[in-house]
């Protein structure tokens, strides 16, 4: 009995520690300039540790990027909470996120409401990514194993689409499948260091515009973990 | 057999630390990125200049200096296996320098790792240089002879060894030369146990390197490696390049695709040179409209406003363009392309004659520029693809590369090779805020401004995608049916017209733009240069036009915006983040740094003067000398690379005309007055300033010659500057030897010192001056070394007060 009294307690000051860890986070990111009230408050509630790797519990609100296996890697919250922001994301929102990774963009689009559909081209990744929303609490989310490029046209249209992977185009089923209206951020260039945001908005099925936001810093991983 | 085995062992010694240098410019070029091959060079310099500085502080007696000479020379293979294991081990992250104070150190632990090598190498050749007075020039001519076999060896190596492999055989060099030197060891049955030891270790690295290139995580070929299925199908090397092939299903490239477009994607093949996207080859299948896709990309924007029988494709890498242009009507198409490995393993040559019958490809190797003086054709389009990487071209890594293709001479060249009716075309990607796409307008209007002066407003058409920008120029004028061709093209794929004869101002379109940049830009660029200027001071960037003294169309940032920059934390400058302008500074710093303290330091510590006229006049000479030397040889590396079509060319021939020449000199020097030394740098005044004046006219004359022709005018160039460039140390150093010793160690501090801080300092020149102009600075720093000398041959000694 005392032993799992003390369990608790163990567990209630990890989570503490980790709310705390989380609650600077959001403020860092609020004093970079993201203003979304839902998605700062969406940072401020997904436990950015369950999504890491057991190794790197202690740098899961590091703003950083950390790997999670077959050479990818959970994006720095600041560029997670940028990318979400530009979305203006809603509750009932349809969202199709490309590049699932471990789930946390999922998890934070989730979070505010949205309906999500995420897609991984890893089959490993997709599958643990599912395992692990359902069991935080996103069971909404929905995880198919499939290469991005294609969309999904069974779930289309969406209301905003957000590309995590770097590409150096942009699929054109993927503007096929946004919603009138609906927007879509897609980061271009190499995968760290400066890339430029490119933010496609559909107007009507006729009318697509884009437009090349300020560059964006992906920070790499910290160091050793390369 | 005695007799030579010193002089072998330094030749062989000299000839393993050079070649490790021109391995490690190759070896930063794949892992990092080009502006590493500073460091690279500095690092050698540092080396050297420790061990002088050592030495001449040490003074060790003869019997030391022979055990030393035999455990120097040991030491050298050792050193290079350790120092090219251990540089593998230092997590640096250039790109973090300005914001994270942890990469300092690990830059400056990379910077000494690098440099032991090359300062136990050194030790050894002084050494011997010590330990035989009267043989200096024989030693001194080895030392420089086997450097110069050095570059050359590297040169041959890189054809048949990959650079991981190859970084290995200047240790086997090297373990030769610790053979050669048993034979002159005190200790007999130790140095031959320790020499066969060295060359057994040199022969495992080589057999299996203890490292492998780790290739920066910023570029293409790990991003694409990682993907599910990818599976790297071939790999080339040569001194042009490393180049990898990659297959995998989620790879594609189709830069700046149209929003609009609805077809299939051909299965594709991923090209990386140095580890970076050169383009990728396209499996169209047998669908005849599998091809179709050419037509959605910005690049297919010339062929929209009509045929072009015959096409020039400029960098054919992967062969999209020149598939486009074959599906695309064109009768004969010329492709150039630098690297033979690249065109071999894309195919297009026969694939491209297999589909389209009726179609000429020619694959032209070497590079664009020579190809385009010595062509006597004229063609209906000559086309410039997007290059890089959209990544790297965002992040300014390129920044110091020199890139002749994208002067305002080269654009020249390329519109006076058009036929009556022929059209330039240029796409380059779209960054924001713009600066690569309005360089190119004002680039293509300056190069308009002398070819056809009369009209420019009709003569230029420029078009945005999403993510490109292509800018048209037609020497003889877009008629009315042209445009509109081309507007209804555009408009079908939702691309953006900005500028074209008839527009009336800018309007807001597909893919917007914060401001209408490119529209005010090409305004600019027909209106004159008065006009242009204005607008380019008015510009955040630089994007004032580059010409052949000056090829860096990839730098924009502005020296005066750095400060800000480094000041920001993240956001609104980031733009102006220019990575290998950002590692230049750093490098100079830490070149100064470290300089300092190893070279100039000790040297405050075991000689200390006062600091008289005589004393800071043996500083001012030997620094002057010292700095003189290494710009006039980046100063030549720059404008040989346009001459002989590639960085590694250049480096190498100069590299080996310096270093033989020079040696050669320095031979002849032992017959010489030591006091003439005022009077070489006098000579090499004129000869810089000649060179700064000529040389690059000189380079454009030769450049339609065959690449042998080339090779042998800048050795006949190259040779009496690099012959009278060897004279003023050697000459200085004997005479203050003569005059008083203590002065040896400041010589060697300050020479050393400047040829450090010289290396990053020449490129900073460069790239903000030209380096006709940093031909001029070595001018000027030889007239105060002679003006240093000249005073200081009227007294007894430079020392004396």
């Amino acid at each position: 009995m005392l032993l799992l009294v003390a369990g608790c307690a163990v567990t209630a000051q990890e989570g503490d520690r980790y709310e705390r860890q989380r609650l600077a986070m959001a403020s860092l990111i609020e004093a970079y300039g993201v203003r979304d009230s839902a998605t700062l408050a969406a940072m401020r509630a997904v436990p950015r540790h369950e999504f890491v790797p057991d190794e790197y519990l202690n740098r899961a609100y590091g703003d950083h990027p950390l790997p999670i296996g077959n050479g990818q890697t959970i994006s720095q919250p600041y560029i997670v909470a940028f990318m979400t922001e530009i979305l203006n994301p809603a509750p009932r929102m349809k969202v199709l996120e490309v590049g699932t990774g471990s789930g946390y963009q999922a998890a934070v689009l989730a979070q505010i409401g949205c309906e999500v559909y995420t897609m991984e081209i890893f089959g490993a990744l997709a599958t643990s990514a599912r395992l692990r929303l359902g069991r935080l609490g996103y069971g909404d989310v929905t995880v198919r194993h499939a290469d991005g490029h294609y969309g999904w046209p069974d779930q289309a249209p969406f209301d905003a689409v957000i590309v995590t992977a770097a590409a150096g185009h942009i699929p054109p089923a993927l503007v096929d499948q946004l919603r009138p209206g609906g927007r879509m951020i897609i980061p271009v260039g190499s995968v760290y260091g400066i890339q430029n945001l490119i933010l496609v908005e559909k107007r009507s099925e006729d009318d697509v515009r884009t437009r090349n936001l300020l560059p964006v810093r992906f920070v790499p991983m910290l160091e050793g973990l390369r | 057999m005695t007799r030579h085995a010193r002089p072998l062992a330094v030749a062989l010694l000299s000839a393993s630390t050079l070649a490790y240098e021109i391995l490690l410019v190759r070896v930063f070029a794949i892992e990092e990125f080009h502006h590493f091959a500073y460091m690279a060079i500095g690092v050698a310099m540092l080396g050297f200049g420790a061990s002088g500085t050592f030495l001449a502080l040490a003074r060790p007696g003869r019997e030391r200096a022979l055990r030393w000479f035999t455990g120097a020379a040991l030491l050298t293979p050792i050193s290079l296996i350790a120092s090219a294991a251990l540089v593998h081990q230092v997590p640096l992250d250039s790109t973090q320098l300005p914001w994270d104070a942890s990469q300092w150190p690990r830059l400056a632990v990379l910077y000494l790792l690098l440099a032991v090598p090359f300062a136990v190498g050194a030790l050894a050749v002084l050494l011997a240089l010590t330990l035989e007075p009267d043989r200096v020039g024989e030693i001194y001519g080895a030392g420089f002879f086997g450097a110069g076999l050095g570059a050359a060896l590297a040169l041959v190596i890189l054809w048949i060894a990959t650079p991981a492999r190859a970084l290995a055989v200047p240790a086997v060099a090297a373990s030769l030369g610790a053979l050669s030197a048993v034979a002159v060891a005190t200790s007999r049955r130790a140095a031959v146990v320790g020499a066969l030891a060295c060359v057994t270790l040199a022969a495992v690295a080589l057999a299996r390197p203890f490292w492998r290139l780790d290739v920066t995580p910023y570029k293409g070929l790990p991003q694409v490696e990682a993907f599910p299925d990818a599976r790297r199908i071939a790999e080339r090397a040569s001194p042009l390049g490393w180049v990898v092939a990659v297959d995998a299903s989620a790879f594609r490239h189709a830069p700046g695709l149209s929003l609009g477009y609805r077809g299939t994607f051909p299965r594709q093949t991923g090209l990386f040179v140095d580890g970076q996207i050169a383009g990728a080859v396209s499996h169209w299948g047998e669908e005849p409209a599998a091809t179709a896709i050419l037509d959605w990309l910005p690049s297919a924007a010339p062929y929209s406003v009509g045929g072009r029988g015959r096409v020039l494709v400029l960098g054919a890498g992967g062969g999209t363009e020149v598939w486009s242009a074959a599906s695309h009507g064109a009768a004969v198409v010329v492709a150039v392309e630098l690297h033979p490995d690249l065109v071999g393993l894309a195919g297009w040559v026969e694939e491209v004659g297999a589909r389209f019958a009726d179609v000429q490809v020619t694959p032209a190797l070497g590079d664009a520029r020579s190809y385009v003086a010595r062509s006597t054709e004229g063609f209906d389009l000559i086309t410039l693809g997007a290059g890089v990487a959209f990544g790297a071209s965002v992040a300014g890594v390129h920044a110091l590369n020199e890139d002749f293709l994208h002067t305002v001479e080269a654009y020249v060249d390329y519109l006076e090779h058009l036929s009556d009716d022929g059209i330039l075309a240029i796409t380059r990607w779209l960054t924001a805020p713009p600066r690569e796409s309005v360089r190119v307008i004002l680039t293509a209007g300056e190069a308009l401004s002398r070819v056809a002066p009369q009209n420019a407003i009709d003569k230029l058409i420029v078009v945005h995608s999403w993510a490109t920008t292509t800018v048209l120029v037609k020497p003889s004028g877009f008629s009315a049916d042209e445009v509109h061709a081309l507007m209804s093209w555009a408009w079908e794929r939702r691309f953006d017209l900005d500028w074209y004869p008839g527009v009336e101002g800018p309007t807001s379109g597909f893919n917007v733009l914060d401001e209408p940049v490119l529209y005010r830009a090409a305004l600019a660029a027909v209106a004159g240069r008065e006009r242009a200027e204005r607008f380019e001071a008015g510009y955040a960037f630089r994007v004032s036009p580059v010409d052949d003294a000056r090829p860096y169309p990839h730098h924009f940032l502005r020296a005066g915006s750095l400060g800000t920059f480094l000041r920001s934390d993240r956001g609104s400058w980031l733009a102006f983040a220019e990575w290998g302008y950002v590692a230049l500074i750093a490098t100079l710093v830490q070149s100064v740094v470290l300089a300092g303290l190893l070279l100039v330091l000790p040297a405050v510590v075991r000689a200390r003067v006062t600091m008289t006229r005589s004393w800071l006049r043996l500083v001012g000479y030997f620094l002057a000398i010292g700095f003189a030397y290494l710009a006039a040889e980046v100063a030549a590396i720059q404008q040989l690379n346009l001459l002989l079509g590639h960085p590694v060319y250049a480096v190498a021939a100069v590299l080996v005309a310096f270093l033989v020449c020079s040696g050669l000199g320095s031979a002849w020097s032992d017959g010489r007055r030591e006091t003439d030394g005022w009077l070489a740098a006098l000579a090499l005044v004129g000869m810089l300033a000649l060179c700064g004046a000529l040389l690059l006219g000189l380079v454009h004359l030769l450049q339609a010659a065959p690449l042998a022709v080339r090779a042998l005018a800048a050795m006949l160039v190259l040779a009496p500057l690099a012959f009278v460039m060897g004279l003023p140390f050697p000459l200085g150093l004997r005479w203050l030897a003569r005059n008083g010793a203590e002065g040896v160690a400041w010589a060697w501090a300050a020479n050393g010192f400047a040829s450090v801080v010289a290396t990053p300092l020449a490129a900073l020149v460069a790239l903000e001056a030209g380096s006709s102009a940093l031909f001029l600075l070595a001018a000027a720093a030889y007239a105060g070394a002679a003006t240093l000398g000249r005073a200081g041959a009227g007294t007894r000694s430079l020392l004396e007060a």
